[in-house]
């Protein structure tokens, strides 16, 4: 058959493999080749100009060199950190399960006068509750059983429970106007860390791995440390989807170790199997992935590779890392005696510290047990006395090391608690349902103002009443104290320039910075 | 004889309706409104001609359709015409890009009503033809530019054009506006506002009320009704009025469904009304803006030696990374992967890069106090971690002499009281956790500090 003029027969003619340029931007194309790529492959113009804005400037002013003066395997494209950051690391505690801002930190004092009266229907509005607490036919409030000092020289409010914490409150920008869409554990905790309450999306530690890169070889980027459970307390569940790297390449996802035993399994080589076995084996092993990326090309199988490297490295620096025999007794002293315990908060607190120090870009500690439906004056005072202490003493040492100057510290739950009692409410307990229209977290170190609290409840901890905080304004503040435009860190799926931010406009939280 | 008639009409109408930037009656808007829509046919029409005229030379009947083709152009060219006139007439906008948009279109009909009688002219004239229509398209071309420019803006073409043309064409620059008072809240707050929200539609291109806001003389000269700021009193004063109405009032600005301005941009535009409207007060009682950085200092343009700086720093196995995108916040020196085979003869090694590197990450290093005495002579550094490391401070004084620097850290270090006192002078953050400097404080008491009872 007689081929139009105007058809050019795609399989003839010079394709990106064969071009004189380098290695790394061919590989780039290879991740390029989808289905839908495929299909459009006929109109080759568009997959030139795809090649030309991958290459950027640099194909045009000529330093092709400029691309890898950086260590971090981070997309050039992206090009971050926007502008120059306050914070080159941060240090997510996250007090899973929602822990209840009016005992803690929203100080209330006239609700005393108002105990087992009925919370106004004007406060609650039209809010859909929980199916724990919606068939309750009394919503009786219930004040808080700990009373409240005022710390330092900014004269923050803290409950008695957290002593350790009004010491700091000079280093702290309390914000007690953050408040969530979502009100069960599940969705709230993806949005906070996801921007997204599906699961599915990348995380904000692989978001930071992806845009920024690594600041080590040695390490992962992107660390997770779960605390051991406390039977004594309610915990929910925390799941890998929470340090997923979801559509982003499974490098970037968070690299968790283990509350009990060896931190990561299988670290030491086993017996007969010396360094330069296990080296020629994961040669061998990489040569055979290569072979499959020629073939597929498949970016998964990169991320294999770098991952089998990633492993190997670590079976000489976490030793090293986790090795705190070296640490003086005032470590000890500042942490408490918990810290000596593997997996417990104290230990994990520590353990950031010194991950900061060996260039770790993002390490999130999960406290788990704030779920505090019932038996809050049980409950609250063991989760502070795990908690208060090794929170302090983290911000103390990093301050004293001069770590806190770039280093953001982040603390807060997904969600904060009712101020009517779940259940009964008596003399001697109470308890709290979860509570989205606002909860109290914290900031300290690179980017923001210390000795600050921004935002204002009403009267019940209940409704926000200026200056509120949602969770993408949150997060975007956060990615702001690392340098990053929040609407610039981007990643294209399903047709969308997806960010952690989501699709709702979001802004930066200015009051938050210094 | 009625063509040349017509030209006159067309090139006098301007100067009898003048389009003075007032709005005028609401048909003529809605009429008006018709415009973009119609504006596309003669657009089509015009330019199926020269093709109608090329391959008329092998399909004769075509020539005949061109002529159809001409006069129907030519009577879409008027309609668009007169339809462009009432919006623009009707709605009150004026400004240098409406009148040269307006400019074009007319001289587009006159052009095409030129070519319908030269191209059925006999003789000499009808030479002209080719000439004609090819002046014809290029206006039509550039007539277009401007009315595309006017509802899309005049960055909508080249927003996205790929980064490496925009930097060889040079369009990714903008002109920097110049004030009489560059530091005052007029400028660093408010214009900006202004320029994102309203310029637009008053400013310089386009100006709808007779206001313009791009500059603070025409800001407090007005619009059509008078002033619009009065200084002292917010709440009579119509800028202030405009943007506060609810979003849905036929008054409320900015117009035509754009967003409306954020509370705190309200809130500055309210309290510098109230303080006076100066130009020149750089902050106002009652806002607070975050605290602003004195502006990073800049090192300089080092983008032709990546591939050297990249060797070195491979040679000396540590990275030098970018502090952000923009190359002129320098270099970091990371170290972390070197650790201890990083030490004086490395650091030596990077001296030729000192004028670019603003951070020296040196903790855990093997660098010795000769080390000092070099980093004294990087001038940029801004920050220093030495904690660690063998530095026994023998030589710190030197550092003294980095105007820049604001992080000097000495932790876990052999540096002792004598040695720093060089440095009581240092303005910034100096760390000397666990040194004989400073050796590390007593266990906490676990005393609460609570300031007092509440």
């Amino acid at each position: 058959m007689k081929q139009h003029p105007l058809c050019t027969d795609p399989d003839h003619g010079p394709t990106v493999m064969d071009l004189p340029i380098a290695e790394g931007m061919k590989a780039e194309w290879a991740e390029l080749e989808t289905r839908r790529h495929f299909l459009g492959r006929a109109g080759k113009v568009l997959g030139w100009a795809a090649l030309a804005s991958l290459a950027g400037d640099k194909v045009l002013t000529g330093d092709a060199g400029a691309a890898n003066v950086s260590v971090p395997p981070a997309p050039q494209s992206l090009r971050l950190p926007n502008f120059a950051p306050k914070a080159k690391r941060a240090i997510y505690l996250f007090m899973s399960g929602g822990p209840p801002q009016m005992d803690l930190l929203d100080y209330k004092p006239n609700l005393a006068q108002l105990y087992d009266k009925d919370i106004p229907d004007s406060v609650r509005g039209a809010q859909a509750l929980t199916g724990m607490t919606a068939g309750q036919a009394r919503f009786p409030i219930a004040p808080s059983h700990w009373a409240f000092k005022q710390y330092g020289q900014s004269g923050a409010w803290v409950s008695d429970l957290m002593p350790y914490t009004g010491r700091m409150v000079d280093d702290l920008t309390i914000i007690k106007s953050t408040n969530t869409d979502a009100i069960n554990h599940e969705p709230a905790i993806m949005l906070l860390n996801t921007g997204n309450m599906n699961a599915g999306k990348p995380c904000l530690g692989s978001w930071l791995s992806y845009g920024l890169g690594s600041m080590n070889d040695n390490l992962p980027t992107f660390m997770v440390l779960l605390s051991k459970l406390n039977p004594k307390e309610n915990n929910q569940p925390v799941s890998s989807r929470l340090w997923s790297s979801g559509y982003l390449s499974s490098e970037y996802s968070g690299v968790g170790l283990r509350s009990a035993g060896d931190p990561v399994l299988y670290l030491s080589d086993p017996r007969g199997v010396d360094r330069d076995v296990r080296r020629k084996m994961l040669d061998a092993v990489n040569e055979i992935n290569r072979q499959t990326y020629q073939e597929l090309g498949d970016p998964e199988t990169n991320s294999r590779i770098s991952q089998y490297e990633m492993a190997y490295r670590m079976q000489a620096s976490v030793p090293e890392l986790t090795d705190m025999s070296r640490e003086p007794q005032s470590t000890w002293d500042l942490y408490g005696p918990d810290a000596k315990e593997p997996g417990t908060f104290a230990y994990n607190c520590l353990m950031a510290r010194r991950m900061a120090e060996r260039g770790v870009r993002f390490t999130q500690v999960y406290k788990r047990g704030w779920d505090v439906h019932a038996d809050v004056m049980g409950m609250l005072p063991i989760l502070c006395q795990e908690t208060d202490r090794p929170a302090y003493a983290l911000i103390t040492d990093l301050k004293q090391r001069g770590l806190l100057d770039d280093t953001l510290v982040i603390w807060g739950g997904e969600f904060g608690r009712t101020v009517y009692s779940q259940g009964g409410l008596s003399a001697d307990n109470y308890g709290r349902d979860h509570h989205p229209r606002c909860f109290t977290t914290w900031m300290a170190g690179g980017g923001v103002r210390p000795g600050i609290t921004y935002g204002e409840t009403d009267e019940y901890s209940y409704n926000v009443v200026k200056d509120p905080v949602p969770v993408r304004d949150f997060n975007a503040t956060l990615l702001h104290c690392l340098g990053i435009d929040h609407n610039k860190l981007t990643y294209k799926f399903q047709g969308l320039e997806q960010k952690l931010t989501g699709t709702t406009p979001a802004s930066v939280v200015n009051g938050l910075l210094a | 004889m009625a063509s040349l008639l017509a030209t006159v009409v067309l090139l006098l109408l301007p100067s009898v309706f003048r389009l003075d930037g007032n709005t005028h009656a609401d048909w003529q808007q809605f009429l008006g409104r018709f415009h973009p829509l119609v504006v596309h046919l003669p657009i089509g029409l015009i330019l199926l001609l020269p093709l109608l005229e090329i391959a008329g030379r092998f399909r004769p009947a075509l020539l005949e359709a061109a002529m159809f083709v001409l006069s129907l152009s030519v009577f879409s060219c008027v309609l668009a015409l007169t339809l462009g006139y009432l919006l623009a007439y009707g709605s009150g906008e004026a400004g240098a890009s409406v009148t040269r948009h307006m400019w074009g279109g007319i001289a587009l009909t006159i052009g095409v009503g030129g070519c319908a009688l030269v191209r059925g002219a006999s003789g000499g004239l009808r030479g002209f033809y080719p000439w004609l229509l090819g002046s014809v398209l290029v206006l039509l071309a550039w007539t277009a530019h401007q009315g595309g420019s006017l509802t899309h803006g005049d960055r909508y073409l080249t927003e996205y054009l790929p980064q490496p043309l925009k930097h060889l064409t040079g369009m990714g620059t903008v002109q920097a506006k110049t004030f009489a008072f560059p530091d005052s809240f007029y400028a660093k707050h408010l214009y900006p506002v202004f320029d994102a929200n309203c310029i637009s539609c008053h400013g310089e291109r386009k100006v709808k009320g007779h206001l313009r806001l791009d500059s603070f003389d025409r800001l407090m000269r007005g619009g059509e009704d008078g002033a619009v700021v009065i200084p002292g009193h917010p709440e009579r004063s119509t800028l202030f009025k405009r943007i506060t109405l609810p979003a849905d009032d036929k008054k409320f600005m900015p117009s035509e469904g754009k967003p409306a301005l954020k509370p705190e941009e309200i809130a500055w535009i309210k309290a510098w009304i109230k303080q006076g409207a100066s130009p020149e007060l750089k902050t106002l009682a009652g806002i607070s803006l975050p605290h602003e950085d004195e502006p990073l200092p800049q090192v300089a343009d080092y983008s032709g030696k990546m591939a050297v700086i990249e060797q070195a720093a491979k040679a000396a196995g540590v990275t030098l990374v970018p502090v952000s995108r923009n190359l002129g916040d320098g270099l970091v020196l990371n170290t972390v992967d070197a650790g201890a085979k990083f030490g004086d003869a490395q650091l030596v090694s990077l001296e030729p890069f000192a004028p670019y590197i603003v951070e020296a990450e040196l903790g855990r290093t093997s660098v010795t106090d000769a080390s000092l005495g070099t980093l004294a002579k990087f001038p940029h550094l801004r920050a220093i971690h030495l904690e660690g490391t063998a530095i026994t401070g023998n030589g710190l004084a030197q550092l003294a002499q980095l105007q820049q620097l604001r992080y000097l850290n000495l932790s876990g270090t052999q540096v002792t009281a004598a040695a720093v006192a060089p440095l009581t002078s240092f303005k910034g953050h100096l760390y000397l956790y666990n040194t004989p400097a400073r050796p590390i404080p007593a266990a906490p008491d676990g005393q609460s500090t609570a300031r007092k009872e509440p």
